[in-house]
């Protein structure tokens, strides 16, 4: 029992990663929209879990509030907005989703071909090892949050602030394409 | 401790995964969320490189990808909604106003 935990314990990564990836078959196998909604809560969830299993454990949380918190539910609503009433379709994937299909296999296959080398390759990179002296004093697995915000509000404030502003330009032009002509 | 091979696998196959179903899938919603899982397989990767290197950039960088991930799903569905107001339909194959 001691010794499955520890393993299970050992294989965090792994274990949330087949979630994600059986997630997102759900995701975009299922015929209805709803349980398609499901399937990405289930891999966002479990990417979440990838993140904090990888000591990025601000970014975990960001992962579960932004994703399971936010925009899942503006899916979840814009799929009983607009799927509910109508009938369900008859045809799930597209005319031409053989040649689509081709052309994912071709793109996975030239994938696999550039990084074959770094994914499976005898020249893979030995285990990951963190080195805080280049965190500068900062103990990035111990102190993540400090750590991350260090990095967003010293070294990379001005692509923050842009950001800000892009989300201000979201904010407004998803106002104004979504609200009716009379109001 | 987990490799960096074993998180460039996994973030591979979320990729691929996402891009199979931006191409076959015919509802826009769908597509959207597609995106979405792409957009995750990228901040993934910049995670496990942060990690490599002991940098927290990466990690700064993943928070940054995912406030454009939020925009733009704002902004996907209200073109969503948009559309659906215009012409009754969220299926992509039915679209095509632009069509000669």
């Amino acid at each position: 029992m001691e010794h499955l935990i520890q393993t299970i314990g050992r294989n965090m990564f792994a274990i949330f990663g087949v979630m994600a990836l059986a997630g997102a078959v759900l995701m975009i196998a299922s015929r209805s929209a709803v349980h398609s909604v499901l399937g990405f809560l289930f891999a966002m969830l479990s990417i979440a879990g990838c993140f904090l299993s990888l000591e990025a454990e601000f970014l975990g949380m960001a992962q579960i509030l932004v994703y399971a918190g936010g925009i899942v539910v503006l899916f979840l609503f814009v799929v009983m907005l607009v799927e509910m009433s109508k009938k369900r379709e008859g045809e799930v994937f597209q005319l031409q989703s053989r040649y689509a299909v081709l052309t994912v296999a071709v793109g996975a296959a030239a994938f696999l071909a550039v990084f074959r080398k770094t994914i499976f390759g005898a020249a893979s990179p030995e285990a990951l090892v963190l080195r805080p002296d280049l965190a500068k004093g900062l103990d990035v697995a111990h102190q993540n949050a400090q750590a991350v915000s260090r990095g967003l509000f010293a070294d990379y404030l001005l692509p923050f602030e842009i950001l800000s502003v892009i989300l201000l330009v979201a904010l407004v032009g998803a106002v104004v394409l979504a609200k009716t002509e009379r109001v | 401790m987990v490799s960096l091979n074993a998180v460039l696998l996994i973030s591979f196959l979320l990729f691929s995964i996402g891009i199979a179903g931006v191409l076959i899938r015919r509802n826009a919603l769908i597509i959207l969320m597609c995106v979405e899982l792409m957009l995750n397989a990228a901040n993934l990767n910049f995670i496990a490189f942060a990690r490599h290197n002991g940098s927290v950039a990466g990690q700064a960088f993943a928070l940054l990808v995912m406030g454009f991930a939020a925009a733009e799903v704002a902004v996907g569905l209200a073109l969503v909604v948009a559309l659906y107001r215009k012409r009754d339909t969220v299926q992509v194959d039915d679209i095509n106003l632009l069509k000669g």
